[in-house]
């Protein structure tokens, strides 16, 4: 008998009404040390990978977010009673400040296609074919490099650009970008529920701002860009 | 224990359960080695978003409960 | 438990806002589609994940080679025998890339690291 973990949430908490979770399994809440965690029992090895598990497995984390910030686990961790407890017990004060920089918080997730990717074609110079297979292969490379490095700049400035454009209402931000991709921007911000309305208001703003950039705009979520102690874990103890 | 890999069908239009596994797939807290969604032992490769794991036992009742429906 | 104030009340489900619902389907499920409909995990598909480590790193490798050879040439450094020699060698490294990613059955866009945190590799 394993458990599914779906997350943790500080102090003692009443669940009315929870939700089931993957595989139907009703949803229960386990009290470990200061702590409580969100658990089905299931008593297989592996969890399919399903449209209804992986969105039952957000709905339990969800269900809890109207009272309180949970620290989400991801889809699939199922372990032992004495796994579960071991790792929370050795990680206390990680989870702690965790739990501290979620707190009051929810994620907003953002998503920017750009929609110019020159493909930088060029007309072969007539001095280019007095050259070799090999020069004119280091000279296509230099070009494709100058448009990638073009396209680096202008994801950075993308990327700077929003980060002003939401300061005054995230507490904290995982951006990622890819400057060849047409998905050039993805963002989970950590947003204090107070501050929702203008985040939003603001995004609507950028959007406009910059039309030819075209935004996804996602949330309220758990904040699962913002559960991560392995970092902390590893730089404290010296483990890696 | 042999391990089959089975991928459903995604309702390929689904922009919410995109984004709903975006989140719960790539993020959140990890219990290390305990994650069960796995294509092989080696975790470097990616994992597409339509993959289902499961065990031998789990894989035939999916298959045969298709040949039924 | 006390109740934190809340502006707005959480929904059951994900609110999306996109103008562009389509494009970001698009994006969103684009490594999906190059996944075969059945994969056996086996000692072969054992190979196959190492052959693709392997690749990926050699990929990375290549693309380093290839921008320092770019920044040579572009320095002045070379002469233009050395510059050919350099390109066509690069080449030549490339088809043999090519070649073994179809040895094993691998497009462009399989070679890839996840590095979590740090992003993917290429």
């Amino acid at each position: 008998m394993k458990l599914y973990v779906y997350c943790l949430v500080e102090g003692a908490a009443t669940l009315d009404q929870p939700p089931h979770g993957v595989s139907n399994a009703p949803v229960r809440i386990l009290p470990i040390d200061d702590f409580a965690v969100l658990v089905s029992e299931l008593d297989n090895d592996a969890v399919p990978l399903t449209r209804d598990n992986a969105l039952a497995h957000d709905a339990v984390v969800r269900s809890v977010l109207d009272r309180t910030t949970p620290l989400p686990f991801r889809f699939g961790t199922l372990v032992t009673a004495q796994q579960l407890r071991s790792y929370i017990s050795t990680r206390k004060p990680a989870l702690e400040t965790n739990l501290a920089l979620v707190r009051d918080c929810v994620e907003m997730s953002v998503k920017i296609i750009w929609t110019v990717l020159n493909d930088n074609k060029r007309e072969r110079q007539p001095s280019e074919n007095e050259q070799g297979a090999g020069a004119r292969f280091l000279e296509e490379r230099r070009q494709k490099l100058l448009g990638d490095e073009q396209r680096a700049a202008e994801a950075a400035e993308i990327s700077g650009w929003l980060r002003e454009t939401v300061s005054g209402v995230v507490r904290d931000e995982r951006v990622t970008v890819r400057p060849s991709e047409k998905l050039v921007l993805a963002a989970a911000y950590l947003v204090e529920r107070s501050k929702i309305k203008r985040f939003r208001d603001k995004i609507a703003e950028a959007g406009t701002a910059r039309p030819k950039l075209h935004f996804l705009l996602s949330g309220p979520w758990p904040p699962y860009s913002f559960a991560n102690i392995e970092l902390e874990f590893e730089t404290r103890l010296g483990v890696s | 224990m042999e391990k089959i890999v089975v991928i459903e069908e995604w309702e390929s239009s689904d922009l919410s359960l995109l984004e709903t596994l975006d989140h719960v797939l790539n993020r959140g807290l990890v219990i290390a080695g305990e994650i069960t969604i796995a294509v092989a032992d080696i975790d470097l490769i990616y994992v597409g978003l339509n993959v289902l794991v499961s065990s031998v036992e789990t894989a035939h009742e999916v298959l045969r409960k298709r040949e039924t429906t | 438990m006390k109740l934190s104030p809340v502006e707005n009340p959480l929904t059951a489900e994900p609110e999306i806002e996109t103008a562009h619902v389509e494009e970001f389907v698009e994006q969103l499920r684009c490594v999906t589609d190059t996944l075969p409909s059945r994969i056996n995990i086996d000692a072969h598909n054992v190979e196959q994940g190492l052959a693709k480590l392997v690749l990926t790193l050699i990929e990375f490798i290549r693309r380093l080679l290839e921008k320092q050879a770019v920044r040579r040439m572009e320095g002045g450094d070379l002469s233009p025998e050395q510059i050919e020699e350099l390109g066509l060698a690069l080449m030549r490294l490339e088809a043999k890339l090519q070649e073994l990613k179809a040895q094993f059955g691998l497009a462009d866009e399989d070679l890839n690291l996840d590095l979590g945190p740090v992003g993917r590799l290429i």
